[in-house]
């Protein structure tokens, strides 16, 4: 089990990942979103803002959310730390995550981006 | 938390019934009509909606037990496992797109070569198959308003339709209980559900609606609108039309068109049939591509068809490897005729799907008791074991009429499970050597500290 601190971090590190990507800035910059992720078997809950393309992390869930990642914290840390892909959690059912089917791939598009295969 | 996109119960009934509605639908009413005798195919229609309607329960209840834009490869993965999952997926998918591409293509080709003979149908498939794969890679979705108001204008004419020609020839049913042999009617509800092919593609939308009833109340309100005009439309043609005619023809639903209104008619079927098929187009390539898009990245099927357009965010290589293939379908078909094969081979995978949800169903049950199911099939398993049961026959009178059918299907069915045991082990190694070999994630002692 990750705590939520190793979740946090693997956040920051997807966060600052995705803000030295210029590609990913200039392909996201209509598409203001906010995904809230949460854990299952932790207390734990962060916000990812994307504005005119940039991202930002803060800790804690916003009420009205476009996308909700939800997944037990391992699979959560590994995902946002680029050791594993969302498809196959996805796929097994172990990552769930509520929102447009758009939506979901554009955010699967740019882990690619971010993390490669 | 409240989340903010909705859809409708209008957009989720109109995205259901707008997945079956195909200009080769037109075709499978023919073919469901020439099984039985006189103008009672309404009844093999009516039966076979009904029937849908069992496995309609069975996808509910998934959905709601599952709710996921990976619908069946998630609740076959559960129910059984993961190799069977994606055996069954890949087969889908497969007989999916070259029967919607192949048969479409062919069928639209011939309306349009009805109107334009100077064209060559070829000329046809390529621009249409050129148009849906410049829409798919631009991302260019018909979806929301715009599916609504196209698939309720469908429904719409195609009722206007059948009235009209029912007023025009005074109907008046001949012998409407007498369907012939029991054979015959068992092979017409098999095409029959054809008709109804693709109502369950609307459980991807699960993650977008507040209550996962909707989605059960849409695909149920879609399939008893699609039985009622499909039953009045196709009596209508039969009336209209001597059923030899229409069964030799390619687009029946033209020479239906021209027979009632003329050449206004034919122009209004005309237009019915290409929004019929650029919808089913569109909707058949957006979801097949992604499908190869997530199997690449869960390095079942080759990395490249993981590479997307950084300008339309769109998986262009899965999107133009399904161009090519529509091309060389197409071609195939529109040199052999055989486009009624793709039709049977539809209806057959079809159905064995439904004995597949049918038993997941029952699986899932057994494998996760305690699991919410804001939708469970009342009185036990004897809906699921129905489900099983009827589609299974279905099935069998499917491949046992057209062996066609059943060489296609067998081979494709080998040739997927081959891959399913050998490619995909091999894909998934080389993943493995490739992958860098230390975690980026920090390793954290049993103490809780980082380390490495």
């Amino acid at each position: 089990m990750a705590t939520h601190e190793e979740i946090t971090e693997s956040l920051t590190v997807f966060t600052d990942g995705y803000n030295k990507n210029g590609r990913l800035k200039i392909m996201n910059r209509d598409w203001d979103r906010v995904v809230v992720v949460q854990a299952t078997d932790i207390d734990s809950l962060h916000t990812l803002t994307l504005v005119d393309g940039v991202v930002s992390l803060k800790e804690g869930a916003a009420g009205n959310p476009d996308l909700t990642v939800i997944s037990d914290s391992e699979t959560l840390a590994d995902i946002f730390y680029g050791d594993i892909t969302p498809t196959e959690p996805y796929n097994n059912g172990t990552l769930r995550i509520i929102g447009t089917e758009d939506d979901i791939i554009r955010l699967d598009f740019i882990s690619l981006m971010i993390w490669g295969e | 938390m409240q989340f903010k996109k909705v859809l409708t119960l209008r957009t989720i009934v109109a995205t259901s019934a707008g997945l079956t509605l195909a200009s080769s639908s037109f075709v499978a009413a023919v073919s469901v009509a020439g099984f039985v005798l006189g103008d009672t195919a309404w009844i093999a229609i009516l039966v076979g909606g009904l029937l849908c309607f069992l496995a309609a329960f069975c996808f509910s209840e998934l959905n709601g037990l599952l709710p996921s834009a990976a619908g069946i490869r998630l609740y076959f993965s559960r129910a059984f496992n993961d190799r069977v999952s994606l055996t069954v997926s890949i087969l889908y998918m497969l007989v999916v797109i070259v029967g919607v591409v192949g048969a479409e293509s062919y069928i639209i080709s011939s309306v349009l070569t009805g109107v334009m003979p100077a064209v060559p149908p070829y000329i046809w498939i390529v621009l249409m198959l050129l148009l849906v794969t410049g829409m798919n890679i631009r991302g260019i979705k018909i979806a929301g308003l715009f599916q609504d108001i196209i698939t309720y204008g469908l429904m719409f004419s195609m009722l206007v339709f059948g009235l009209i020609a029912l007023f025009k020839t005074n109907f008046h049913f001949n012998a409407p209980f007498s369907p012939g042999g029991a054979t015959g009617i068992i092979s017409a509800v098999a095409v029959g559900v054809f008709l109804f092919v693709g109502f369950e593609w609307v459980t991807p939308l699960a993650e977008e609606v507040t209550h996962n009833r909707q989605i059960s109340r849409g695909m149920m309100i879609a399939l008893g609108v699609l039985s009622v005009i499909y039953a009045i439309f196709t009596t209508a043609m039969t009336a209209t039309v001597p059923k030899e005619i229409l069964a030799a023809s390619a687009a029946p639903h033209l020479a239906f068109a021209r027979a009632t209104l003329g050449g206004v008619g034919v122009t209004w079927m005309t237009v019915v049939s290409l929004a019929a098929t650029v919808t089913t187009f569109n909707a058949g390539l957006i979801s097949v591509s992604r499908f190869m898009y997530a199997t690449a990245r869960e390095h079942a099927l080759p990395q490249i068809f993981s590479k997307i357009s950084l300008r339309y965010l769109t998986p262009w290589v899965s999107i133009l490897t399904l161009f090519l293939v529509g091309l060389i379908v197409s071609g195939v078909i529109l040199l052999t005729h055989r486009y009624l094969v793709l039709v049977h081979l539809a209806a057959a995978m079809e159905s064995l799907v439904y004995v597949l949800a049918g038993l997941a169903v029952i699986k899932l049950r057994r494998r996760m008791p305690e699991q919410e199911r804001p939708f469970r099939i009342p009185f036990g398993n004897l809906v699921p074991a129905l489900t099983m049961l009827v589609f299974t026959v279905l099935a069998l009178a499917v491949l046992v009429t057209s062996p066609w059918v059943l060489v296609n299907l067998a081979v494709a069915f080998l040739v997927v499970l081959i891959y399913v045991n050998t490619a995909v082990p091999y894909l998934k190694k080389k993943y493995q050597a490739r992958r860098p070999a230390a975690r980026r994630r920090p390793l954290r002692g049993t103490d809780g500290a980082e380390g490495n």
